[in-house]
């Protein structure tokens, strides 16, 4: 597999604390790496310096093996780094077409060539928006429906569609399965699933749940007070494994 | 139950189907602007009833003058409550532009191009205002509040408090707003424009995306700052060419004139028309429907001999209700029905 990002022994600090203490991390394309970690462990801080939200004080992040300035998010997305966070993504009011066309949207040729106005191109956005969503499997009765009507794990669904359709490689998910319903998670794993078997895209999952992460992920890595303290294949990982590590370092930390 | 084995994991349930005749009445009746649509119909037919004058020429003539004015101001008003902002001080605007005018008129320009001065005069007050809201961090509730004093003081003192004239007679009067239904088929034009902007417009859905999720429209890289300027140059200017066509209509500047009256009808109009205050929601049909409403409203009860004072009970409990029932039926009107 070829690998799409690479970060080598990024650090960073707000202020006295300190995020994060030389993380490294990679993930080819057709791979899913899930970040397991406590809250304050610096899984954010991580998936925010890949995004080009934060800048690290140290280290350097490679794309498709070049060196990289990841200086703002726009930078990063031009890379093909695209963050879903679960909540903030998408506009209740508007259709799930028009949110998959948010400030990309199609318009129509020009009727007279010096009126310098063009009207949105509702029938082809929602076509390609049709498109786009069966190809990756998302069946939705109508790209028309507004997107506040529909439950989490569709939001979801629709918000991963878009940064797949926006011609995002390096996919990061933040919590794609936080206060999910067992059915809702299934239709996120399963188009989790179809994206990595297209074997062009690279997915970063950040999550809380040990037995899901395992089950979707093709490798694992733990994170704790801003350093990586385990990584492993999730086929020779169990839940119970991660779980006496985590609780070791409780110990540890306990005592020190 | 959970659909593991499911051979669609993606299926999102499909709509419950009605069809024909009964669906498109129910479809009609879901739009917000539908029930006022059917409260304003009710109205007429009971003035209609109650005065036989309702429904003549004149009176219709009188009606379509009475509406103008609050839905092109509903415009403007509707695109800044849509990204969630207000303008209260385009009543002022309003006031403000005759006399801009006047003067560039009197310092020697050609009367269209005393007009235009008038608008610019209009778009920069916008300008100004969104400046201060975006830049300055001040909600626009405060900033406009304070622009409406400010500019009632600016048009108080250049017009000295008096009334100055406009010319009359003219084609152009006529064609601004002294013939009977100049104003309504300015406003009717306005609306038209308008609803292609909110609808077919890049514009009117980051405008929409704005007020809905403004995380989401900054994320999508959209210029929040932009938009809200660009809205409340948009109002501003519209309030001035309100407050022109008025003059016209009148044949006089009159510095009292519009104020909060004129700019709480027009956004009283946008929001019985189904304008969420909240933002991201919003329709320039529903702000010509409610202004209708407001107008049917208004000259009805003055047919019938209501006084001033009954009216504004009538107009504040018209507001309250429309409020109320628009709130109320959202959530029936979310696709997939009652949730």
């Amino acid at each position: 597999m070829t690998e799409a990002i690479r970060a080598e022994k990024l650090k960073k600090a707000f202020g006295h604390t300190t995020a994060l203490d030389g993380v490294s991390m990679h993930v080819a394309y057709g791979e899913t790496l899930g970040i397991l970690g406590d809250n304050g462990a610096g899984k954010s801080t991580l998936i925010k310096i890949l995004t080009g939200y934060h800048q690290p004080d140290a280290g350097q992040v490679f794309v498709d093996g070049r060196p990289v300035a990841l200086a703002s998010v726009s930078q990063a997305r031009a890379l093909g780094i695209e963050c879903v966070y679960q909540d903030l993504a998408l506009v209740n009011g508007l259709s799930i077409y028009h949110n998959m066309f948010l400030n990309r949207e199609l318009l129509r040729p020009p009727n007279l060539h010096w009126w310098p106005f063009r009207l949105l191109d509702h029938a082809e956005m929602r076509r390609r928006a049709e498109r786009a969503l069966a190809d990756i499997g998302v069946d939705v009765p109508s790209v028309e429906v507004e997107v506040g009507a529909l439950s989490g794990g569709q939001r979801q669904a629709i918000a991963v569609a878009r940064a797949v359709h926006g011609e995002a490689r390096i996919l990061l998910l933040d919590e794609p399965l936080a206060a999910m319903g067992a059915r809702e998670a299934r239709l996120i794993i399963g188009l989790i699933e179809r994206l990595k078997a297209r074997g062009d895209i690279a997915i970063v999952m950040i999550a809380h749940n040990y037995a899901q992460t395992l089950e979707i992920c093709d490798r694992i890595m733990l994170m704790q007070h801003g350093e990586v303290t385990f990584e492993s294949p999730a086929a020779t990982t169990s839940a119970e494994q991660l779980l006496d590590i985590v609780r070791r370092e409780y110990r540890a930390a306990r005592a020190g | 139950m959970p659909d593991t084995d499911s051979p669609h994991p993606g299926r999102i349930a499909p709509l419950p189907e009605r069809r024909g005749v009964a669906r498109r009445l129910h479809d009609f009746l879901l739009r917000p602007e539908a029930s006022v649509i059917v409260v304003s119909a009710a109205l007429v037919l009971y003035f209609e009833v109650a005065n036989p004058n309702f429904l003549s020429g004149d009176n219709i003539e009188t009606l379509s003058q009475f509406v103008a004015a609050p839905v092109i101001i509903a415009c403007g008003e509707i695109m800044l409550l849509i990204c969630r902002e207000i303008d209260l001080s385009v009543g002022q605007v309003f006031a403000l532009a005759p006399f801009v005018m006047g003067f560039a008129e009197a310092a020697g320009l050609p009367i269209i191009a005393a007009m235009v001065v008038a608008l610019l005069v209009s778009g920069l007050i916008g300008l100004l205002i969104g400046l201060i809201t975006i830049r300055l961090s001040v909600p626009s509730f405060i900033t406009t509040l304070g622009a409406f004093f400010l500019i009632n003081g600016i048009t108080l003192t250049i017009s000295r408090g008096f009334p100055a004239n406009v010319p009359v007679g003219t084609d152009l009067a006529g064609f601004m707003g002294a013939w009977g239904y100049a104003e309504f088929v300015w406003a009717l034009g306005i609306v038209a424009v308008m609803h292609v902007v909110l609808r077919h417009t890049r514009w009117g859905l980051h405008t929409v995306a704005t007020g809905g999720n403004v995380i989401a429209a900054a994320e999508a890289g959209i210029r929040i700052d932009h938009i809200k300027i660009g809205n409340f140059v948009l109002t501003s200017t519209l309030g001035g060419f309100t407050g022109l066509m008025e003059a016209f209509r009148v044949g006089s500047a009159d510095p009292l004139a519009g104020g909060s009256n004129i700019m709480f009808l027009g956004v009283a109009s946008g929001v019985i028309g189904g304008t969420a205050i909240a933002g991201g929601a919003g329709t320039i049909v529903g702000g010509l429907v409610g202004g209708i409403m407001l107008g049917v409203l208004q000259d009805g009860f003055t047919l019938q001999g209501i006084n001033a004072f009954m009216f504004n009970i009538i107009i504040g409990a018209a507001i309250l209700i429309a409020m109320v029932a628009n709130i109320h039926l959202a959530r029936w009107r979310a696709p997939g029905g009652a949730r």
